[in-house]
């Protein structure tokens, strides 16, 4: 037996890994054959729940190979700098896009707001009805990276606004990005954070929503990438979640809508 | 229903990954193996940190200097354009290449460890008897060391299944070709698809636990039947 052993296992163990591979590689090519030319929308990792809801409901979407690419914000625009295939870039801040179309990246005109973000209050731990519950909270609050995520920006604004900051400032927990943050808080890890109000609503929660005159907008946008080969498609895409049907649907989901009349995307220019 | 078949993708992607990874590591890490265990320099302290890099540096920043590598405006990415037509950057190449540089100590570590422990006089007395190079490796070197091979190819093959920060950052998360089970486990995650999550990472989890146990049971019969053969001969 123990001579049997090592002989018959080490056997099988290579008719695995070799029927392992045979089948890799012929799967694989099945599936590449069958799909034309994907249109690739790398995608803000806050705003993918929101893009896919919003394109399950786009009419004739299974005409279009369409492919989601999630990431950070930074991480997409690093890649995009460096070649990659990607085909329109939903961004979750203003600061990217602009970078990109002033290395000459993107397709002239195509930089576009298309989502405006909103802060909210929120504890998984106790119900949260006031944001006064901050003004004599001494634990640790979580919010995003003010340096680097759009959302943790805002928030130290809206508690610069408060006058919260500078005594808030030495308990904060800071998270990579929003969607860090939210689970940090909906762990319970700490018991108060300022989320995105999208991330509760569509998780179903709710927290306090934290008046936006308190900070700048943050103000999502996207561009199609200059090395696209499918610009028709992509400004398809871009036209249908500007329109005002998308618009609706991203307000239901906590999200302030792109408003014909909001002027911020001609301020911005 | 979607994500199910997108996973089952990125599985397939996973494994044709690790199975070409495991491959090359085994053709070049052999020899590089074989050439540390026999030098004898003051260097070769060197090169065995440069091997062990991977293990102590975190995978972002390799995968920060691939990208900026694999990038089509520099040498390495141009020169590999004009060769094969094809951009390198956010490809299945980029990831196996970022994957075998990344998994190199697993599997050169334990090659090396049985080719040091392995003595001169089998391999003197085999070439008195006439047994060229080649021979010599299959017919002496192999069947003892047979225990770190098994272990060096199954340690590369998981260790590249479980890669994530180079793959991050040089494959481009594309589904088909670089998006792989543990960046598809990490977009479920931060998409707070918590059930998704779960079965990736307990079938992660299972399959990893199973494929070790199957490294170690094969290494301690080898190891168990060796002893027996080498008391015969000494017998």
């Amino acid at each position: 037996m123990g001579k049997l052993m090592p002989t018959f296992l080490s056997k099988v163990s290579l008719a695995c890994a070799i029927g392992c591979m045979l089948f890799a590689s012929t799967t694989f090519a099945i599936t590449e054959k069958a799909q034309a030319k994907p249109l690739r929308i790398a995608v803000a990792a806050n705003f993918a729940p929101a893009l896919k809801i919003l394109l399950d409901d786009m009419p004739n979407k299974e005409q279009f190979n369409l492919q989601i690419i999630s990431a950070a914000t930074g991480t997409l625009y690093l890649q995009i700098k460096h070649g990659a295939p990607f085909d329109l870039f939903l961004s979750a801040d203003a600061t990217r896009p602009e970078l990109l179309e002033q290395a000459h990246l993107t397709l002239e005109n195509s930089r576009k707001t298309y989502a405006l973000g909103q802060i909210a209050l929120w504890s998984a731990t106790q119900p949260v009805s006031h944001l006064n519950a901050l003004t004599h909270y001494a634990g640790k609050l979580a919010i995003a990276n003010p340096e680097t995520a759009p959302y943790g920006t805002a928030a130290q604004q809206a508690l610069t606004y408060l006058s919260l900051w500078p005594k808030i400032k030495s308990n904060l927990i800071t998270g990579i990005n929003i969607n860090q943050t939210f689970q940090q808080v909906r762990s319970q890890a700490v018991p108060l954070g300022i989320v995105a109000n999208s991330q509760l609503v569509m998780n179903k929660l709710s927290g306090v929503i934290i008046p936006t005159h308190y900070y700048q907008p943050i103000t999502q946008q996207l561009v199609i990438i200059k090395s696209s080969r499918q610009v028709a498609l992509a400004k398809k895409i871009s036209d249908y979640i500007l329109q005002t049907n998308s618009q609706a649907k991203l307000q239901s989901l906590g999200y302030l809508a792109v408003t014909s009349s909001n002027p911020l995307d001609e301020a911005k220019r | 229903m979607t994500d199910i078949s997108a996973d089952i993708l990125a599985l397939v992607t996973t494994l044709k990954m690790a199975a070409v990874t495991a491959v090359i590591l085994l053709l070049i890490g052999t020899p590089l193996a074989w050439y540390l265990a026999k030098w004898q320099s003051r260097f070769k302290v060197f090169f065995e940190a440069i091997v062990a890099l991977p293990l102590v540096l975190p995978p972002t920043v390799l995968g920060f200097y691939l990208l900026l590598a694999f990038s089509p405006t520099s040498l390495p990415g141009e020169l590999w354009q004009s060769a094969t037509g094809s951009q390198l950057a956010f490809s299945f190449s980029a990831i196996v290449i970022g994957s075998v540089l990344y998994s190199l100590p697993f599997v050169v570590q334990p090659l090396q460890k049985a080719f040091e422990q392995l003595g001169d006089h089998h391999l003197e007395a085999a070439a008195m008897l006439g047994a060229g190079p080649i021979d010599r490796f299959f017919s002496i070197v192999f069947p003892l060391t047979k225990a770190s091979f098994i272990t060096a190819t199954v340690l590369g093959f998981a260790h590249t299944v479980g890669e994530f920060g180079v793959v991050l950052m040089i494959g481009g998360n594309i589904p088909g070709e670089t998006r792989v089970l543990s960046i598809a486990l990490f977009d479920h995650v931060e998409a707070f698809n918590y059930a998704n999550a779960h079965i990736l990472s307990a079938g992660l989890l299972i399959a990893s636990l199973l494929l070790l146990s199957l490294v170690y049971l094969l290494g301690n019969n080898l190891n168990s039947n060796l002893n027996k053969k080498q008391r015969v001969t000494k017998l």
